[in-house]
């Protein structure tokens, strides 16, 4: 294969052109006659061995030679000449550009990101493109975005190349896959490049059906992060924060660990790390009341990657849990008093005001208009469950349970008895009530008697027997499965623990049902979003690290911290080897991709310079002969 | 050869010497258009200085180189029994005791032949009247110095050449002057033509003045050899232009010859100046070389200079006239 070419071969035929350039050259010679006393001494002169040597038979036509040569290399120029770069001519090239949060990194102190070195070489690859050859750009990190469609207009693909930026979250090439499938469809393409720095998945599940170039950019410098932040409820009513500090293979160093309480620095620790080392680290914080809390690191030397030095959490106030449990209840009633942190209600010798629970025990219809997140609902059948079955007054016993239920765990059922059976209904299968959202943790000799329904932030479980009428408040794992729910019940109003949100899709509290709500990015972006008839906000899109302001006209309505929280970001993680299927892998290439690199500018350049030199010696022989 | 410009301020040197016999010039009508009547005043007292030896039985200014019975020292040689002890050197015999005799000039005349170039060339940048000018100085010289004078032009082959018939003596003098304003240019005729056509009308031994311009195709040197062995002594006054000195050309140009219309295309011809001077002074010492093989002399003259200063002091200083 040769190494040049020319695009516009047909371009050759204006080299036709010389013929008619060299006659006219001659004929506008018309010189000028000069009539002399006699041609003795001339015709010497012409004759003479140093007039006629190459050289000054050069120099006398220098000026037909230089048009030539100009009119040689406009028509090189206009032929297109290219050099071929290392694969054969692609004439159409979707290039998948990596934007997740890695890409953010550094190679060196004060060096170009990985995002920023990716887009050097498409820009590489935008230069060289011939007429014929279309590039479509699609960035991806978590979700792919197509850029452009297949185009050759070099300022669309470069202002599209200068648009894309790092996104704060980790990278997953499948979508990006699968819309390039989707191109296939509607554009004929051979060879698909991908640009990344190889911090994904190695494995993927995705038939790839078009040849994928994956060139990995240079490996970015060392790496210190955050990869996970929890807080858990300590026993005193503070919050004790974890954190996870990890670094890449090469990292190794100190940095200082701050801990940044509602904008208030309340603690500092200066951190050790060793070469790929994890160290975890404890600070407790007041859970007097409801506050947002920052760990940053500012590490001593060279970090490559700045957004995983911050992270996010909010904490809510300690407080007892409130649980809802009515009189006729006392079963529970006693179990839930043995259990530390919880304000139960109604008081004793009170009635119950309040409307808004954590937990709602009870086996009273008119209890379910009360608001909780959690609920438990004895011997009430749910509204929806009706026509599947029928309770009898029979005695009934438990067949079998969900062991790894949460509300379930260490609660042992065999044996326990009903004075109730409940009956499902002639045709009425398991599958009838997973479609209505419930599902059966605890099944008895004809039908479900425990199920578990989770919907729009609410949990609820159905004990559709009354334990006052079995042997479970005898048992030993009455108040386990009672602790099981309290315990639940912390983790679902927030009181138990803490963890910290993720970039991508945050998840906000509960607000006012349908009603529009703004929120403000730490970017500066703003979106606006409106809450459901639960006031649930559908999931906040958040691609960067830092705090989501949800404002409501003006006024703030809840504080949502996004943090990287990745370890396989933090260490900087890079896949030689993409692993499609079991027969089909892609390998890494960690050489610039050279492309068909286009040559007419320098012809034309060069043109242009015969054409300077043309004119300076056509004026200098003129000057000359003025004499 | 160099060619000095003297300007006109030297013409006027010569007033100082009037002659004595002779009327102040602005008084006198002017004899002639060719030459002031001063400068031929000057030129009256000049003479043409030859350097050969010739012998010719009529008795003429030159001196041939035979002993004669004039009163000019030539030479010395061993005296011999018979020859006249009139002519023995005393001085030297009272100084060595062997006695010499001594030789004299042997007073000749000299035929004076003027060719004056009539070709289409001399019409350029005066040099057809210069070369009047000169013809008539040298015909005053040689008509005031006792030689015979003839003159001839050359102007088209198939025509017999203009010329003025062999005379002598200073009432010669107007008919002179008025053949040699009567010289045409214009003509096809090659110098080398002209020089071997002479001698068909000429006879006689003397000096020949070739006024022209020398720019010939033709062979000089066999014409030169043809007017030696005639017995004529070549004095050869090129006359040049001051373009064909110092041409000033630039460029893509078409010469075309002023004799033969033929045309030669020359391209970046300030290129080739430098190629030029060499070959026109490669030229001139071509020409030079054939007239003093010859024992002629050559001189080369810018139409630029001043005849004033040719006449009294260029050609003085050479030799060629005292």
């Amino acid at each position: 294969m040769s190494f040049f070419g020319f695009y516009a071969l047909s371009g050759a035929w204006l080299f036709a052109l010389l013929a008619p350039l060299v006659a006219f050259y001659f004929l506008k010679l018309k010189r000028p006659k000069q009539e002399i006393p006699s041609l003795v001494l001339w015709r010497q002169v012409l004759t003479d061995q140093r007039v006629n040597s190459p050289f000054q038979r050069f120099k006398r036509n220098i000026l037909l030679f230089l048009q030539i040569a100009l009119l040689a290399l406009v028509v090189l120029a206009a032929m297109q000449p290219f050099w071929r770069g290392q694969s054969a001519r692609v004439r159409r090239l979707p290039i998948l550009i990596d934007c997740s949060a890695s890409m953010a990194a550094l190679d060196k102190p004060n060096g170009v990101s990985r995002l920023d070195a990716a887009k050097a070489e498409v820009e590489k690859l935008v230069d060289g493109m011939l007429p014929d050859q279309e590039l479509c750009l699609i960035s991806f990190s978590r979700t792919a975005r197509k850029r452009t469609s297949f185009t050759n207009d070099k300022r669309l693909l470069r202002e599209a190349l200068a648009a894309i930026a790092v996104e704060d979250v980790s990278s997953d090439i499948e979508d990006a896959l699968r819309m390039t499938q989707a191109l296939a469809r509607g554009e004929s393409f051979d060879e698909v490049l991908l640009l990344s720095d190889g911090n994904f998945p190695t494995q993927t599940h995705f038939e790839l059906s078009f040849a994928l170039k994956y060139r990995r950019l240079p490996p970015a410098g060392p790496n210190i992060g955050i990869t996970a932040l929890s807080a858990r409820r300590s026993e005193d009513g503070n919050w004790d924060v974890f954190v996870n500090i990890e670094g890449s293979p090469q990292a190794e160093g100190t940095t200082a660990v701050e801990l940044i309480q509602d904008d208030k620095l309340v603690h500092e620790e200066t951190l050790s790390l060793g070469k790929g080392k994890v160290e975890r680290m404890l600070f407790r914080v007041s859970g007097e009341k409801a506050s947002q809390v920052q760990v940053r690191l500012r590490p001593d030397g060279f970090d490559s990657l700045a957004s995983d030095n911050v992270a996010f959490i909010e904490l809510p106030a300690v407080r007892p849990l409130w649980v809802y449990c009515p009189v006729s209840l006392a079963t529970y009633r006693h179990a839930l008093g043995a259990v530390s942190g919880i304000r139960l209600f109604p008081q004793a010798g009170a009635e119950a005001t309040e409307t808004n629970f954590d937990l709602v025990v009870t086996d009273r219809p008119e209890d379910l208009g009360l608001q909780a997140r959690t609920w438990l609902t004895v011997g009430i059948i749910p509204e929806d469950l009706r026509r599947l079955l029928t309770v009898r007054k029979e005695g009934g016993a438990v067949v079998d349970w969900q062991r790894s239920a949460e509300l379930l765990q260490h609660v042992e059922l065999g044996d326990l008895l009903t004075l109730e059976q409940v009956q499902s209904n002639d045709g009425v299968r398991e599958s009838d009530y997973d479609n209505l959202g419930y599902e059966i943790l605890v099944h008895g000799r004809g039908g479900p008697l425990l199920l578990e329904k989770r919907s729009g932030g609410k949990n609820a479980f159905h004990l559709l027997f009354h334990t006052d009428r079995s042997t479970l408040p005898y048992r030993v794992g009455f108040p386990i499965l009672v602790s099981n729910l309290v315990r639940l019940s912390l983790f679902d109003a927030g009181l138990a623990e803490a963890q910290a949100q993720r970039t991508g899709v945050l998840r906000a509290p509960p607000l006012a049902p349908d009603r529009t709500y703004v929120v403000k990015g730490p970017d500066g972006t703003s979106q606006e979003e409106k809450t459901d008839a639960a006031g649930n906000l559908a999931g906040v899109s958040a691609p960067r690290v830092g705090v989501y302001r949800v404002l409501d006209g003006g006024a703030e309505r809840a504080w949502l911290g996004a943090s990287l929280l990745s370890s396989n970001t933090t260490l900087l993680t890079s896949t030689e080897q993409i692993q499609f299927n079991e027969n089909l892998s892609v390998t890494a290439s960690v050489a610039a991709t050279r492309s068909d690199r286009s040559l007419w500018k320098y012809p034309a350049l060069l043109a242009f310079g015969v054409l300077l030199a043309e004119w300076w010696y056509f004026n200098r022989r003129t000057r000359g002969s003025l004499r | 050869m160099s060619l000095g410009r003297r300007s006109a301020e030297s013409a006027n040197q010569g007033k100082e010497f009037v002659m004595e016999n002779e009327e102040p010039a602005a008084e006198k009508p002017q004899l002639t258009p060719l030459l002031s009547n001063e400068a031929l005043s000057r030129l009256e007292r000049m003479r043409i200085q030859s350097r050969r030896r010739f012998t010719n039985r009529s008795r003429g200014e030159h001196l041939a180189g035979r002993s004669g019975a004039s009163t000019e020292f030539c030479d010395y040689r061993d005296y011999v029994p018979g020859d006249d002890v009139r002519f023995v050197d005393w001085n030297i015999f009272a100084r060595l005791n062997r006695p010499y005799l001594k030789l004299y000039h042997q007073e000749e005349e000299v035929h004076v032949v003027l060719l004056v170039d009539g070709s289409t060339s001399m019409l350029f940048e005066r040099k057809l009247d210069w070369a009047k000018e000169l013809a008539a100085a040298f015909g005053v010289m040689a008509l005031n110095g006792t030689e015979r004078l003839s003159l001839y032009s050359f102007r088209r082959r198939d025509a017999p050449p203009h010329r003025l018939a062999p005379c002598r003596g200073r009432a010669s003098m107007k008919g002179l002057f008025a053949a040699v304003e009567a010289v045409e240019g214009g003509g096809d005729v090659p110098l080398e033509v002209a020089m071997e056509s002479l001698l068909k009308h000429h006879t006689g031994r003397g000096v020949v003045v070739v006024l022209s311009d020398f720019l010939t195709f033709g062979d000089l040197g066999r014409a030169m050899n043809r007017l030696f062995t005639a017995g004529l002594e070549i004095f050869g006054l090129q006359l040049l232009g001051p373009t064909e000195i110092d041409p000033e050309v630039g460029g893509d140009t078409r010469f075309v010859d002023s004799e033969t219309a033929a045309t030669l295309d020359v391209s970046a011809a300030d290129d080739l100046l430098p190629l030029y001077q060499e070959h026109r002074i490669a030229y001139e010492r071509n020409v030079a070389a054939l007239c003093q093989q010859r024992s002629g002399r050559f001189l080369t003259i810018s139409t630029a200079d001043t005849i004033e200063w040719v006449l009294f002091d260029l050609l003085r200083r050479k030799g060629w006239a005292r």
